[in-house]
C-alpha cells in the first residue's frame, strides 16, 4: 500500500501530459464549434481524436492500429485519469469510444472491425448505442424489437428509445430479437444499422432539462433491411455482446463519477467561499460530507484497480457508480439549495465556462441536479444496482 | 495510488482476526458486563503475541510497525469488541510517546508497554494547565472522558503550558481517576482530576515543537477509534447477513425481499466507505502525507456515518429478536456507537474536513 503509483507508471502519465500541453485543443478552438448531442463531432473534434488515435494516446490499451501502444492496465487507468483531471475528452462521441468501438473490437470479423471500429475510433464515424426499448429498461433482455433473416439481410421491425445521439451518428449498434421462441436472454442478436437505411426514422426529444436539449431519441424501425454480413457476433449470441457493452460501461464509469465529486468539490467550495458561508455550520456540515465522500470513492475505485491489476475481481466494483452517482446527487441538491433564491436562475452558471468539458457540469446548479439523474438511472438504477450487490457480494437469496 | 494490502497486511489481518474471534468471543465480554470477569487473560494473551507493542519502534523493542497495521488491527478488535486497554494503549500512548518522548525515555516509557504495562493519552490541553516549577511542572485541570483513564498504568496528559503544549506522562497513582458510566460496560471512560500533580523534568516533553507532534499523535488516536468502530459495525452486518439468511417469513428468507436487500447494502457500503478512509488514513499518517490531518477527520466522520447507520439499520433487520439483552447483536451496537462522541464526532470532524478544504480556496485577500 502506497500513495504514489511506481515509477514506469508515473513515467508513462508524464509522457502523456507532456504529450497534451503540446496537443490539447486551445480554448477558442473548441469554443468555435460546441458538440450538440454526444454524436455529433465538429471538424475540431474529429481532428482532435484523430491526432490522439495517430499518436497512440486514443486507447492506450490497443494495440497502435487501433490507436494505442499496448499499455499495461495502470498506464490505461493514468491516462484516464490525467484526462480526466483536465476535463479533456478524447472523443465527444463518448459512446462510440467506450462502448461500441471496444464491442466491435471484442466481436466484430476483421473487415466489421476495419470497416466500422476503426472509423468510429478515428472519429470518420459516429455512433449510437441501441439497447432500452419502451418496454424493456432494467429488464433489457425482454427487449422486442425483432429481426428476421430473410437471404442475405434481416429486416427489422420496432423502436428503440433513449437512443443517445442517434439523430446525429452514422450508425447504431442494435440489440434486436431474432429467436423469439428461445428463453429471453438466449433469442437476441447484435446489428450494426447504418442510420440512412430507408425505414429508419429518428425523432430526438428533449430531456427533463429543456426541449431544446436534445440527445435523446426515439427509434423507430420499420421493414429495415440490414445485411446480414452487419451481424456482430454469432446469430443469437447478442446477449453475450450486450453484456460485454455494459461491462465496458461499468468499468469506466467511477472514474467519470470521481472527476465528478472532484468538480464539486471545486465548484462549489468556491460558490461557498465566494457567498461567505465558509463558516457556516450547515454548509461544512454537508461540504464535509462530500469532501468524504469525493475520497472513499476514488480510494475504492484504486481498490477495485489494484485488484483488477491482479487478475482478482473485485467484489466492492459493484458499489462505486451506486455510492458515487447517489453521493453527487445528494452534493449536488445541497449546493443548490445553500443557494437560496439565487438557485432558481436557470442560467446562472455554477463555474466559468470550460471550453473542454461538457456544458452541463458547468450549468446552472439546477441543470446539474436534474442531469445527476443520469448517475442514478442510466446504466441499471440504483435500486437494481442494489439487487444486484446484495445477491452477488452480501449473498442474499434472489 | 496503490490502495490493496500487501500480502503481509492481509496475513495480519487474518491472524488478528482468527485469533480475536477465537479469544473473545461474545461470552467473555457479557462476562466483563458482567463483572464476572476483568479481561486480564485477554490482555495477557495479546501481550503473549506482543500485540499491544505493534507500533512501538523496533529498537524499543517493539514490532516496529506503522498506522497501516494498527488500524488493520484495531478494526478486528473493535469487531469483537475488545473489553482490554488495548485501543488507548496502542493508538493514544503509545503514539504520543513515541512522537513526543526524547529517545532515553521513549525508550522506557514504550519498554514498558512491550512487557505488558498500558497507558492512556488525555487530549486536554483546553482543561489541564502546567505550569513551570523549579525543575519540573505541575499539573492541574480535570480530564474528561479519557479512554481507559480509570485502568491504564500511564497517562500521557496533553496540557497548556502558557506558551504552547506540553505531554506530561503521569503515573495512574498521581491522579484522581473516577470511572464515567457508559452504555458500553466494556469501554472504559474516566474523568482525570489532576490536583497539582508534580512531574519530573524527565517525563515532561514540552519543547516548541511539541504541538506539531501532538497533532500527529491525535491523527493515529483517531484513526485507531475509527477503525475500531468500522470493526464493530463489520459484525454487526455479519450478523445481520446471517439472521435475514435463515429467517423466514411468508415461507421465504427475509432477506429475499428488496426492502431488506436495500438496507444491508447501505450498511454495506457504509462500512467500505469508512475502512477506505481508516486505510488511508493510516497510509497518511505511515507516510507523513500532508493529507494527514484531513484523512484523520475524514476517517472519524466516516466511520461516525457507518455505526449510525449500520447500528440501526442492525436493529431494525433483527426485528424483536435484535430487542433482546440475549442477543449478541447488542454488544457490537454499543460498541459501534461508544466512540461517535470522542475524539471528536462526526459532525465536527465533517466541519474540519470542509475547513481543510476551503481554506484552500479562500481568495487571497481573506486568508
Amino acid at each position: 500500500m502506497r500513495l504514489r503509483f511506481d515509477e514506469q507508471t508515473e513515467a508513462f502519465r508524464h509522457e502523456f501530459a507532456v504529450w497534451l500541453d503540446a496537443h490539447a485543443p486551445d480554448d477558442a478552438t473548441a469554443l468555435s464549434e460546441r458538440p450538440r448531442s454526444t454524436a455529433h463531432v465538429p471538424d475540431w473534434a474529429r481532428d482532435w481524436q484523430r491526432s490522439l488515435f495517430d499518436a497512440g494516446w486514443l486507447v492506450p490499451g490497443n494495440p497502435p492500429e487501433h490507436g494505442g501502444r499496448n499499455a499495461s492496465l495502470l498506464e490505461v487507468f493514468v491516462h484516464q485519469e490525467e484526462l480526466s483531471r483536465r476535463h479533456i475528452y478524447p472523443s465527444y462521441n463518448p459512446q462510440g469510444l467506450t462502448i461500441i468501438a471496444p464491442s466491435l473490437l471484442a466481436f466484430g470479423t476483421e473487415e466489421q472491425k476495419r470497416r466500422w471500429a476503426v472509423p468510429i475510433l478515428r472519429a470518420e464515424i459516429t455512433a449510437a448505442l441501441g439497447m432500452s426499448e419502451p418496454d424493456a429498461g432494467s429488464d433489457l433482455a425482454g427487449l422486442r424489437t425483432r429481426a428476421v433473416l430473410d437471404g442475405d439481410r434481416f429486416v427489422v421491425n420496432g423502436q428503440k428509445v433513449w437512443t443517445s445521439g442517434a439523430h446525429d451518428a452514422d450508425i447504431i449498434l442494435a440489440f434486436v430479437r431474432t429467436d423469439p421462441d428461445a428463453p429471453k436472454h438466449k433469442g437476441l442478436s447484435c446489428l450494426v444499422i447504418p442510420t440512412d437505411s430507408p425505414g429508419l426514422t429518428r425523432r430526438p426529444f428533449g430531456s427533463i432539462v429543456g426541449p431544446d436539449d436534445l440527445d435523446f431519441n426515439e427509434v423507430f424501425f420499420d421493414d429495415v433491411a440490414v445485411p446480414a454480413g452487419n451481424l456482430i457476433g454469432e446469430l443469437h449470441q447478442g446477449w453475450q455482446v450486450a453484456t460485454g457493452s455494459l461491462g465496458h460501461e461499468r468499468a469506466m464509469l467511477w472514474l467519470g463519477f470521481a472527476s465528478r465529486l472532484d468538480d464539486l468539490v471545486r465548484h462549489g467550495g468556491d460558490e461557498i467561499v465566494a457567498r461567505g458561508l465558509a463558516d457556516d455550520p450547515l454548509v461544512l456540515d454537508w461540504f464535509g460530507n462530500l469532501v468524504v465522500d469525493a475520497h472513499a470513492l476514488r480510494l475504492l475505485g484504486y481498490r477495485t484497480l489494484a485488484k483488477a491489476r491482479r487478475g482478482v475481481e473485485a467484489t466492492e466494483q459493484s458499489i462505486l457508480k451506486l455510492f458515487g452517482s447517489e453521493a453527487a446527487q445528494a452534493a449536488t441538491l445541497a449546493m443548490l439549495e445553500t443557494l437560496g433564491a439565487d438557485g432558481l436562475d436557470p442560467d446562472r452558471r455554477s463555474a466559468p465556462l470550460d471550453p473542454l468539458h461538457e456544458e452541463g457540469f458547468t450549468a446552472s446548479w439546477w441543470e446539474r441536479y436534474l442531469r445527476s439523474f443520469a448517475g442514478t438511472i442510466a446504466g441499471g438504477t440504483s435500486q437494481i444496482q442494489r439487487n444486484i450487490i446484495a445477491e452477488r457480494v452480501l449473498g442474499l437469496p434472489r | 495510488m496503490d490502495f490493496e494490502l500487501d500480502d503481509e497486511q492481509v496475513e495480519l489481518q487474518r491472524v488478528v482476526r482468527d485469533i480475536a474471534t477465537r479469544e473473545c468471543p461474545p461470552a467473555l465480554v457479557r462476562a466483563v458486563v458482567a463483572g464476572d470477569d476483568d479481561a486480564a487473560g485477554l490482555w495477557k494473551t495479546l501481550v503473549e503475541l506482543d500485540w499491544p507493542a505493534l507500533t512501538v519502534p523496533a529498537d524499543d523493542g517493539g514490532m516496529g510497525m506503522s498506522a497501516v497495521e494498527l488500524v488493520i488491527a484495531l478494526e478486528e478488535l473493535g469487531r469483537v469488541a475488545d473489553p482490554t486497554p488495548f485501543l488507548a494503549t496502542t493508538s493514544q500512548y503509545v503514539p504520543l510517546v513515541r512522537a513526543c518522548a526524547p529517545a532515553g525515555a521513549r525508550r522506557e516509557l514504550l519498554g514498558a508497554v512491550c512487557s505488558g504495562g498500558t497507558g492512556t493519552a488525555a487530549f486536554a490541553a483546553d482543561a489541564v494547565r502546567a505550569r513551570r516549577d523549579g525543575d519540573g511542572w505541575v499539573l492541574a485541570g480535570v480530564a474528561r472522558h479519557v479512554v481507559d483513564g480509570d485502568r491504564a498504568d500511564e497517562l500521557a496528559v496533553v496540557a497548556s503550558t502558557g506558551d504552547g503544549e506540553g505531554v506530561f506522562v503521569v503515573p495512574a497513582a498521581a491522579v484522581e481517576a473516577t470511572r464515567t458510566p457508559t452504555f458500553d460496560a466494556a469501554f472504559h471512560l474516566a474523568d482525570l482530576t489532576l490536583d497539582e500533580v508534580r512531574v519530573g523534568d524527565e517525563r515532561a516533553f514540552a519543547r516548541p515543537a511539541v504541538a506539531a507532534e501532538v497533532g500527529r499523535a491525535r491523527d493515529e488516536a483517531v484513526a485507531g477509534l475509527a477503525a475500531e468502530m468500522v470493526g464493530a459495525s463489520q459484525r454487526i452486518l455479519e450478523l445481520v447477513l446471517e439472521h435475514v439468511k435463515e429467517r423466514k417469513q411468508f415461507g421465504v428468507p427475509i432477506g429475499s425481499f428488496q426492502a431488506v436487500k436495500h438496507m444491508a447494502v447501505d450498511m454495506y457500503v457504509a462500512i467500505e466507505r469508512a475502512r477506505a478512509l481508516c486505510h488511508f488514513a493510516g497510509l497518511a499518517i505511515a507516510e507523513d502525507d500532508t493529507r494527514r490531518g484531513l484523512a484523520a477527520s475524514m476517517a472519524k466522520a466516516a466511520a461516525g456515518d457507518c455505526q449510525r447507520l449500520v447500528t440501526r439499520h442492525g436493529v431494525q433487520l433483527f426485528g424483536g429478536l435484535g430487542f433482546t439483552w440475549e442477543n449478541d447483536l447488542q454488544i457490537y451496537v454499543r460498541r459501534a456507537k461508544v466512540g461517535e462522541p470522542l475524539l471528536g464526532t462526526s459532525s465536527e470532524h465533517r466541519a474540519r474536513a470542509a475547513r481543510r478544504v476551503l481554506a484552500g480556496r479562500r481568495p487571497t485577500e481573506a486568508v
